[in-house]
């Protein structure tokens, strides 16, 4: 008999996120096992915990997702759970911390499509800022966008260290080349919306971050896109489903298009639910991070309201 | 294809109840998957992050419970829990903590039963002493009967305890619909002169009404005792007795013990994990709704 499939949950917080309890279950796992309050100097143990009592053929049916909400901290998570693995007793490990993997791959995906169909361009050739920039989903969306080859400057609305030291860390990382910058008064963004080609919007549910005012002084801006769905968007003129539509106050960038909450939202949940997926079908063990997310993102079909 | 029912069970514990875990199970739910030490503030975040990944069509397939030791916290919990969702990205809740909900419903259903069958009457009007009443079975026990048109007096050690507990009770629970009173431990014995029904539902092994006292009641009809370890917490009532007459009653009460009430408990807990998962509409399940469906089973038992 087949065993059943088992994803060991592991997170750095006292609880797991019920979001990816769902899609974990709906992805076709049987048995789902949560682990609260991991330290990283646990992962080792846990992993290899898990890896040792189902032999070569059982491993193949075990999997291990990273949960929390810090971006390095479940990456150190990550790799520690990998190194820990030894050949032949290998499972797959899928990190999203906060869904903010799944959602930065899922939104610069969606912005490098606009990219293409609304102006024909690549994100290398953009220059690209981050809103809310220093979050988990802002530096994962900003790496990423680095890493395709775009200008690409996270912004932090309360501290230029922070933005800097984040940019200057991720780097290092990554090997993104990001800058970072102050984004506090309206007079900084008008500045940097002047000289966008994109504009994640990363910042915190329920915060206009770009007000009309603020837009109306882009002027090569191709493609905005925002992961707030709460009222207030982010962006003003953004409707949560809007996929490409006009972006009505950028009055002096011409063909300037939006992507909202919900249509990011519906491109995540499919990616998070292949991904998951993919952990289960695959021979060989799969490590999962925001880039190997991109990287799935980019070549998948995508429909609309997938779970209906 | 259908999705798998989850039940994502909320607990202010350090670890769910197990008892709770096993019902839901056998309930039909697939996977319950624990959250545990949360704080109340945390519900509406929790229940937000478990609607948002299924569409409303595989939200009928999502529930929450909500367990825990406090009545009025857990109460809290499940109207945050609702006030957090909006249509249509609902899902059924149900709060039981400590299985307090479920088991005061089986107790005064049980109470009920034994009114109507052996003495012809109902809960409406009765003295209800709750004795050892200040705990989450006797506060959600008290709310049920008074709710049903008993008089329920909350009896605790301490007077202003109780009366705290009592008033909780009437505004919290019941709305300021009902009033529940208080009364003194000290004060039992004259208390019970008018008692018409006992529910003891205080700490496990200790004797709340005495074998002198049972004699002493002169209109007692119904006495039923939630605890399962010897000593019972009225004399001659034990574990097993479902109706039957208690030795010593000089008014032919009859007891109702901790195993009779268990069986309705979980016929209660059952039913109601069940209409989660079968419910077309979310529903908001507490000691009202146990009530109902306890009185239902032991209605459909009778037949």
């Amino acid at each position: 008999m087949a065993k059943r499939s088992i994803l060991h949950m592991l997170d750095p917080m006292p609880n797991n996120s019920p979001f990816d309890i769902n899609m974990a279950l709906d992805a076709g796992f049987d048995v789902l096992m949560p682990y609260n309050n991991v330290k990283l100097d646990s992962v080792r143990g846990l992993t290899q915990d898990a890896i040792f009592s189902r032999g070569p053929a059982g491993v193949k049916r075990t999997g291990i997702f990273i949960g929390g909400r810090d971006l390095g901290l479940a990456m150190d998570m990550l790799n520690a759970s990998k190194q820990a693995m030894v050949p032949s007793f290998e499972v797959s490990v899928f990190a999203d911390p906060s869904g903010a993997f799944t959602t930065a791959a899922a939104l610069v995906t969606c912005v490098e499509k606009e990219l293409k169909d609304k102006h024909g361009k690549e994100l290398k050739d953009c220059n690209a800022i981050v809103f809310g920039g220093t979050g988990p989903v802002g530096i994962a969306t900003g790496v990423l966008a680095s890493l395709a080859g775009a200008e690409t400057t996270l912004t932090d609305h309360l501290s230029i260290d922070t933005a800097l030291d984040i940019s200057k860390e991720y780097n290092r990382r990554f090997g993104a080349t990001l800058k970072g910058t102050l984004a506090g008064s309206e007079a900084d963004k008008a500045r940097l919306v002047a000289n966008a080609d994109i504009i994640f919007c990363t910042a915190k549910a329920g915060i206009q971050v770009l007000s009309a005012d603020v837009l109306k002084e882009a002027m090569r801006l191709k493609v905005a896109g925002d992961i707030n769905a709460v009222a207030p968007p982010g962006i003003e003129g953004i409707k949560n489903d809007d996929f490409g539509a006009p972006l009505i106050h950028a009055i002096n960038a011409q063909g300037a298009v939006g992507i909202g909450a919900l249509a990011v939202g519906d491109i995540k949940y499919q990616l998070q639910h292949a991904l998951l997926q993919s952990m289960l079908e695959t021979d060989k063990p799969l490590y999962i991070d925001f880039r190997y997310a991109f990287d799935k993102a980019r070549e998948m079909e995508f429909v609309l309201h997938a779970d209906d | 294809m259908e999705k798998p029912f989850i039940l994502h069970m909320l607990t202010t514990a350090k670890n769910l109840s197990p008892f709770d875990v096993n019902m839901a199970m056998d309930a039909g739910w697939v996977s319950a998957v624990p959250y545990i030490n949360v704080e109340p503030s945390e519900v509406q975040g929790l229940v937000q992050d478990a609607i948002f990944s299924r569409s409303a069509k595989n939200l009928k397939r999502t529930g929450i419970f909500i367990g825990g030791r406090d009545t009025k916290q857990a109460m809290d919990m499940l109207k945050t829990a609702k006030r957090s969702m909006f249509a249509p990205f609902e899902v059924s809740v149900f709060a039981d903590p400590s299985g307090a909900f479920t088991t005061a419903a089986g107790m005064v259903a049980a109470v009920e039963r034994e009114l109507r069958t052996k003495f012809n009457t109902t809960l409406e009007g009765k003295n209800i002493l709750a004795l050892g009443g200040t705990g989450p079975v006797g506060q959600a026990a008290a709310v049920i009967a008074a709710q049903a048109g008993a008089h329920v007096r909350i009896i605790g050690r301490q007077l202003e305890k109780a009366q705290q507990v009592a008033d909780m009770c009437s505004n919290e629970f019941g709305d300021g619909k009902i009033t529940i009173t208080a009364g003194a431990d000290a004060d039992k014995a004259e208390y019970i002169k008018t008692a018409d029904v006992v529910f003891a539902t205080g700490a496990a092994g200790i004797e709340l009404l005495s074998a002198a006292l049972v004699a002493s009641a002169p209109q007692l009809k119904v006495a039923a005792d939630v605890n399962a370890v010897p000593p019972s917490g009225i004399a001659g009532v034990d574990a097993f007795h479902n109706g039957t007459p208690i030795e010593g009653s000089n008014s032919g009460a009859v007891g109702i013990g901790a195993l009779a009430i268990g069986n309705v408990k979980y016929q209660a807990q059952n039913r109601l994990l069940k209409k989660m998962l079968i419910s077309e509409k979310p529903v908001y399940l507490h000691f009202e709704h146990a009530f109902e469906v306890a009185r239902d089973y032991i209605q459909s038992n009778a037949k």
